[in-house]
């Protein structure tokens, strides 16, 4: 029997994908724009992000923080597709043992 | 599609602000709320005066004498005159109401440094002009010294910024408080903690660290020189606004304050 694998185009347009992006992406940019919007729903981006600085600092200390928007951005999108992608999996292994 | 999306967005961005609102760590009382007290007592003696006068570092230091008798803290912000936090928060402080002893507060203390938006003033660093067994090494860190030996003051206090985490962003110095060997250093960052740190940040955590005293910075040198038991707090801009930044600062000159009996809370003895 062979694992059923999901279109890349369906992943990335994957509900699951987007909701995860979301829940990754838009608390912390809240809590990034105001602080009292911070919330215990930013705690994964917020978490993804600082260790994101953390690397980025310890190899290249002279660039400043907002520069690693662009990777976190980039890297919760990646996160966002694997979950999406392990859903989707999971839905079509459903279908065809049905 | 898009729409989904959207309403995905819109459900998460709802979803955290009230989270954020329900869950966010009250600080409206305990001792910012003592220090702030509207019904300022007449016994409250208050004065400004300048130091460095007719220099080009002139800047205001100001005095507020509790009705009762108690130590004398010294506030400074504006060593580093890019620290806005501790220029705001040492400003708002000329208008607290101490419960004993005397506040001398000088809220821009590098006056050129903090006009010209810098962290260093014409004379370089100042919180590098205070080295062991030698005389500070600038005019205004003369004129600055001069205040410190004027008030012998009980406890010193330098507000200060950091654009990343001690800790976690090797050459930053954020969140944390450096205190002389007799401070209540940690008793300060547990305050800190709890009152104004939200637990889903726990990497803007405060940590203290009792520091060597044999450095050049003006906080070592109080302790040193003059006995006085003292603070640096350093909060951080990382990931924080203004009004975070000013938060956290604010609470921790109050506690200060507290800690050494110039501030009385409900509960105290």
């Amino acid at each position: 029997m062979t694992i059923p694998r999901p279109p890349i185009r369906r992943v990335l347009a994957s509900p699951v994908t987007l909701a995860t992006y979301a829940f990754l992406v838009v608390p912390f940019a809240l809590g990034w724009l105001r602080s009292s919007w911070m919330s215990p729903l930013a705690l994964p981006g917020y978490l993804i992000f600082v260790i994101g600085t953390v690397i980025g600092n310890a190899i290249a200390p002279r660039y400043e923080f907002w520069v690693y928007w662009a990777p976190f951005l980039a890297g919760s999108f990646g996160l966002a597709t694997v979950v999406g992608y392990g859903y989707e999996a999971w839905q079509d292994e459903r279908s065809n043992e049905g | 599609m898009k729409r989904r999306s959207a309403l995905a967005a819109g459900c998460v961005t709802v979803g955290s602000i009230a989270t954020g609102a329900l869950t966010r760590p009250s600080s409206g009382g305990g001792p910012v709320a003592t220090a702030r007290r509207a019904d300022d007592s007449s016994d409250t003696d208050r004065r400004s005066e300048p130091i460095l006068e007719e220099t080009v570092h002139e800047t205001t230091l100001y005095e507020i004498d509790a009705p009762e008798s108690g130590p004398t803290a010294m506030v400074f912000g504006g060593i580093h005159g890019d620290e806005q936090n501790g220029i705001e928060v040492a400003q708002e402080m000329t208008d607290w109401q101490p419960d004993a002893g005397t506040l001398v507060v000088i809220p821009e203390t590098d006056r050129i440094a903090v006009e010209n938006g810098e962290r260093e003033g014409i004379d370089g660093d100042l919180n590098r002009h205070f080295p062991p067994g030698g005389e500070p090494q600038s005019e205004l860190a003369r004129g600055v010294w001069n205040a410190l030996e004027t008030y012998d003051p009980d406890v010193v206090l330098d507000l200060h910024r950091s654009l990343g985490i001690y800790g976690v962003h090797h050459q930053y110095v954020g969140q944390i408080v450096f205190h002389s060997p007799d401070a209540r250093g940690s008793a300060l960052a547990d305050a800190l903690n709890d009152e104004v740190i939200p637990w889903y940040m726990p990497l803007h955590r405060f940590r203290s660290s009792t520091s060597d005293i044999n450095g050049p910075l003006l906080f070592q040198a109080a302790n040193r020189e003059l006995g006085a038991t003292s603070y640096l707090l350093e909060s951080t801009s990382f990931v924080l606004d203004e009004d975070a930044m000013n938060r956290h600062t604010r609470f921790g000159a109050a506690k200060v304050l507290e800690l050494h009996g110039l501030l009385e809370t409900e509960g105290d003895e």
